[in-house]
């Protein structure tokens, strides 16, 4: 473990925090390395900036590294790109040592950090693109690039020596003492994994923030978490370029849309509906309806499928009074990607309760995708007429991915109603 | 209870509901294009467009205001090359944004009838 405050350049110190022992981040993410908490300091003629803190636990170490290298008086500015409790929990001690300090943060970051530091009268100064502060000879220069992977997220960037401060952008979980891209292991699975589980959600927030970054010289990418990129730095901002591109060309054309029909049947009557739901969707003109039995794939494979789609429908029969697991794998499987928004329903079979389509309605609103019809429940074998009363919910479903839809008029009481006595 | 008719045009869908819904609520229901994401007016995600009935809405407070604020500086279009937030701000100002044209879904409700589109 580093007991020192390590140099970037003459004027720029990484006084942050190595986490070695961590094995599981946020609950939801894996590491075999544990992680490092990244703090920076900048030296200007007149005073110093400190850029992002530490996690609450780790807070000696920073302390200790900040220590070695300013005092407290001397701390004009505190940055914050991101709010998150790794990377502030260090924040309060900080201002009661340095109370001289002003605060940055973005302008979405200012109801977070009334919450964060549980006080009504917290003094800051938000930020957006383009504004700088001057430490005398040393400038810093915001970057407002939100919901990575936080709505408040921001950047910042020291003009004179072309270092960008990423915050969690071009971040991982990697925890490394010799610090640097150049001299620490191969980390580049923890970089992909990062992106994977943290910042794919908010794909078009990257592609928003890299034609900010774009125009910028960088010698050195300096995120929160993991190896500081100071070889090849550009590369790194590459591969974030081709991460949050297409995997292969689309074969739809621009003014088409695409639905994407998933389901699975135990008895043929569910994947009978599907059939008859995707021929009712491929009489709107402009709709491009797929099939796909979920028996056949899982939802590692759909998932990439479902990212680039405007539509999706999920069949499935109920057993024991539930929809079946590989349903509900596909939708979980939704929280690695961005579904907003996203047209989406239910549809399936069933014996004698049929609770599945409900309950799948629910989780996908839940996730905010947009229900604007109610799912076909049939039960047992689809009869003409109800083969029927699938063609036009398909239809319906395509109508309104197309916009075409005619007009309703509808009763809040009885839109809750309707929902609530279906899913009991 | 008084009652307000809430038009959605982007999906061609008017609601009944009761004065004093909240627009999300009723978006949410109905499907709208209207995203929405922390319901509690701190996101800015749930920005919609009023285009009839500005008067028959809850009057905007500071806190919705600032959100707003921020959120138009993502979306106006000259936000990543501007380098003067003021003439920014100014801009926004001018072009009456703030409270007449734009709303957050989770901190409006109705009070009349209104017809509302997702920015």
């Amino acid at each position: 473990m580093t007991k020192s405050p390590v140099w970037l350049s003459e004027r720029v110190q990484w006084i942050g925090a190595l986490d070695s022992t961590m094995r599981s981040f946020d609950i939801i993410l894996k590491t075999p390395n544990g992680t490092t908490y990244n703090a920076y300091a900048v030296r200007g003629s007149e005073g110093v900036a400190v850029i992002d803190t530490v996690k609450a636990e780790c807070a000696e170490q920073f302390f200790e590294h900040l220590e070695a290298i300013a005092r407290y008086d001397e701390i004009k500015v505190i940055v914050l790109n991101h709010l998150e409790p790794d990377h502030t929990g260090a924040l309060p001690e900080l201002m009661r040592r340095a109370p001289q300090a002003k605060l940055y943060i973005s302008q979405s970051a200012q109801i977070m950090i009334k919450a964060l530091l549980n006080q009504q009268d917290v003094d800051y100064i938000s930020v957006g693109t383009g504004d700088t502060i001057s430490l005398g000879d040393r400038t810093l220069k915001f970057l407002h690039t939100p919901y990575l992977h936080w709505p408040d997220t921001q950047c910042t960037y020291l003009e004179e020596e072309c270092i960008l401060f990423s915050g969690d952008v071009f971040g991982c979980h990697f925890c490394d003492e010799r610090l640097f891209n150049d001299r620490v292991g191969d980390f580049r699975f923890a970089f992909e994994y990062y992106y994977a589980h943290i910042m794919r959600p908010f794909r078009e927030h990257v592609i928003n923030a890299l034609e900010l970054i774009a125009p910028l010289p960088i010698n050195i990418i300096a995120p929160t978490h993991g190896p500081i990129l100071r070889d090849k730095p550009t590369s790194y901002i590459q591969r974030y370029r081709e991460l949050s591109g297409q995997r292969l060309q689309s074969e739809v054309n621009a003014d088409e849309k695409t639905l994407l029909i998933f389901y699975i049947s135990a008895y043929g009557s569910t994947s009978q509906m599907a059939q008859m739901i995707r021929n009712g969707a491929e009489q709107v003109p402009g709709v491009r309806a797929s099939l796909y039995d979920m028996e056949g794939g899982d939802s590692d494979l759909f998932v990439d499928l479902v990212e680039d789609a405007d539509g999706i429908l999920i069949g499935s029969p109920t057993i024991n009074g539930d929809a079946v697991k590989p349903a509900w794998d596909l939708v979980s499987s939704f929280a690695k990607i961005n579904v907003k928004g996203k047209l989406a329903g239910a549809f399936g079979s069933f014996g004698w309760s049929g609770e599945a389509v409900r309950m799948l309605e629910d989780r996908m609103r839940g996730l905010k995708m947009r229900l604007p019809l109610e799912g076909v429940r049939i039960k047992l074998i689809p009869s003409s007429d109800e083969l029927d009363q699938c063609r036009r919910y398909g239809q319906e479903a395509g109508e309104h991915l197309m916009g075409v839809n005619a007009p309703r008029v509808l009763d809040m009481a009885d839109l809750l109603a309707s929902r609530k006595q279906l899913s009991n | 209870m008084a009652k307000a008719k809430v038009t959605f045009s982007d999906v061609n869908v008017t609601v009944n509901v009761s004065v004093g819904t909240r627009i999300i609520e009723i978006s949410e229901a109905v499907g709208s294009y209207i995203a929405y994401n922390c319901r509690e007016g701190d996101c800015g995600v749930c920005l919609f467009e009023v285009i009839k009935g500005k008067e028959n809405m809850s009057a905007i407070s500071k806190e919705e205001k600032a959100v707003l604020l921020a959120r138009y500086q993502e979306i106006m279009d000259g936000w990543r090359a501007t380098t003067d937030i003021d003439a920014l701000q100014a801009k926004m100002q001018r072009e009456n944004f703030i409270g007449k044209n734009c709303r957050l879904a989770c901190q409006t409700q109705v009070f009349g009838d209104v017809v509302v589109a997702p920015l």
